[in-house]
């Protein structure tokens, strides 16, 4: 997959999420993928901190001039941090959007039961390339 | 790439956000071929056109064109065009990609009793649209006659790079600029719209132009508060419910839907049109609630985010009782109320950007 990048050592979701484990707490984006299908994103709506998130829900959205995406919850648990930054930067998301683009903290409360339901990057690349066909 | 009214149409080249500074600050091209392209001709072309549509045609100088609505026996409008006066009893309308058909069959079908010829160039006429501050330094380039002698809403046939072409001071931005015609170039064999293309993007390098998709043309209307049909206006609603009523001259004669829009006039206007602005961020987008007090009062029929204010901004309707600019109201974006403020068009400081800047 050389046209998006797909780093080793993060989860995926199906719906372009990455998920980077730090101890139990969940670091959450979106991924290059996901990022250039949006193109530019102007505005990405966060959760609240400490709002408590069901694994598929909706997590916030990131907003293109012409687009609106859903962020899906990839783990269940509560909010603890938000990256502020994108309020007034949400051209990170595009920028780095495995590094100052993620969108949030989620300290996760079933993480081993539904790690299991994540991609690792192999299948995750893989799953873009039929994607692409 | 997109589809658009049957035609693979770029959403953008560069970059949405880009391509709209580019046109605000400085140039874009924009291939409108896509549109729609009529001429009207005859003895009684004049007459024709004054019967269905809405503004004064007869008052139309030759070089000269204007903005205009043909509306439905029940005011509805059916589309908004461009009437270009190319010479005495002959004219060329511009609808929208999505109504040539429409507009072609309904034109057909109302000219009966009247002399004229009604002639579909869609395919063997080019379009594009050259449009910001610079437009002009970039089209003088490649004309000897003076552009600068051409009014707002005027055009002339001129030859840019030894290529014949009709220009006119028209466009769908809020800037000042011109849509070109290239006429003789159709789509079997479109060598001189492609050299007309890549010459005016050769003259324009120095200028930073930009080719720009139906991303930027959309968002730049948006941001000048111009109406985009099929979102903002439709058969279900009036030019005077669309603050379009400088297009209605119910005094001209008779046109077809003049009865239920002086009915309209005289009992007073339900629900206009109204620019938005959203206080908080978020992004209004079309089908969006528009509340006060938890009623429900409209909705938003285009909305986006405008780099040139920064801020969301959207048009839609309202009763005509909270349509007052400043009005407070409420979006209801993605199960959130968000505070909004109606706003007069268009949407960015006139005196920084548009065709009326100063600065």
């Amino acid at each position: 997959m050389s046209d998006y990048e797909v780093p080793e050592g993060l989860y995926y979701t199906k719906e372009h999420e990455w998920v980077k484990l730090e101890g139990s707490n969940c670091r959450v984006g979106i991924t290059d993928y996901a990022q250039k299908s949006l193109h530019e994103v102007v505005f990405v709506d966060l959760p609240k901190v400490s709002a408590r998130i069901v694994r598929s829900q909706s997590l916030g959205s990131v907003e293109s001039v012409k687009a609106v995406s859903d962020v899906f919850a990839p783990i269940s648990g509560d909010v603890t941090e938000v990256n502020v930054k994108l309020a007034d930067s949400p051209e990170l998301v595009n920028q780095q959007p495995y590094g100052d683009g993620w969108i949030a903290v989620i300290k996760a409360s079933n993480l081993e039961a539904e790690l299991k339901n994540l991609l690792n990057a192999k299948s995750y690349a893989d799953f873009l390339r039929t994607q692409m066909k | 790439m997109v589809e658009f009214s049957g035609f693979e149409m770029p959403l953008w080249y560069q970059g949405i956000v880009p391509e709209c500074k580019a046109v605000r600050n400085s140039v874009g091209i924009f291939d409108t071929s896509h549109m729609g392209r009529a001429l009207i001709l005859g003895e009684d072309s004049t007459a024709f056109l004054n019967y269905v549509t809405t503004n004064d045609v007869a008052a139309l100088e030759v070089g000269r064109a204007h903005y205009s609505v043909m509306c439905n026996q029940n005011g509805g409008i059916i589309d908004d065009f461009i009437v270009n006066k190319l010479a005495e009893k002959e004219y060329l309308v511009v609808p929208n990609a999505g109504n040539r058909d429409k507009d072609l069959s309904w034109l057909r079908k109302k000219a009966e009793g009247f002399n004229v010829e009604i002639r579909h160039i869609s395919d063997e006429v080019s379009m594009f649209a050259v449009q910001g501050p610079n437009a002009q330094k970039v089209l003088q380039e490649m004309c000897d006659e003076d552009l600068s002698l051409i009014p707002r809403f005027g055009g002339r046939k001129v030859s840019l790079d030894a290529i014949k072409a009709t220009v006119t001071r028209t466009g769908y931005t809020g800037e000042d600029g011109f849509e070109i015609f290239t006429w003789d170039s159709p789509v079997e064999e479109p060598s001189k719209a492609v050299t007309m293309w890549n010459a005016i993007l050769d003259h324009g390098k120095s200028y930073h132009i930009q080719a720009c998709g139906l991303g930027a043309r959309d968002l730049l209307r948006l941001e000048a508060g111009m109406c985009l049909y099929g979102n903002d206006i439709t058969e279900s609603i009036t030019p005077l419910q669309a603050r379009l009523g400088f297009l209605v001259k119910l005094t001209k004669g008779e046109f077809i839907g003049r009865e239920a829009l002086a009915r309209e006039k005289a009992e007073g206007i339900k629900k206009v049109r109204v620019g938005l602005k959203v206080l908080e961020a978020g992004i209004p987008r079309a089908e969006c609630d528009i509340l006060r007090d938890s009623q429900v009062l409209g909705k938003v029929t285009s909305g986006t985010f405008s780099p040139t204010v920064n801020q969301g901004i959207a048009m839609g309707y309202v009763p005509t009782e909270f349509s007052k600019i400043g009005e407070k109201v409420e979006i209801r974006i993605r199960a959130k109320n968000l505070q909004a403020v109606i706003t007069r068009f268009p949407f960015y400081d006139a005196l920084k950007y548009g065709w009326q800047r100063t600065q």
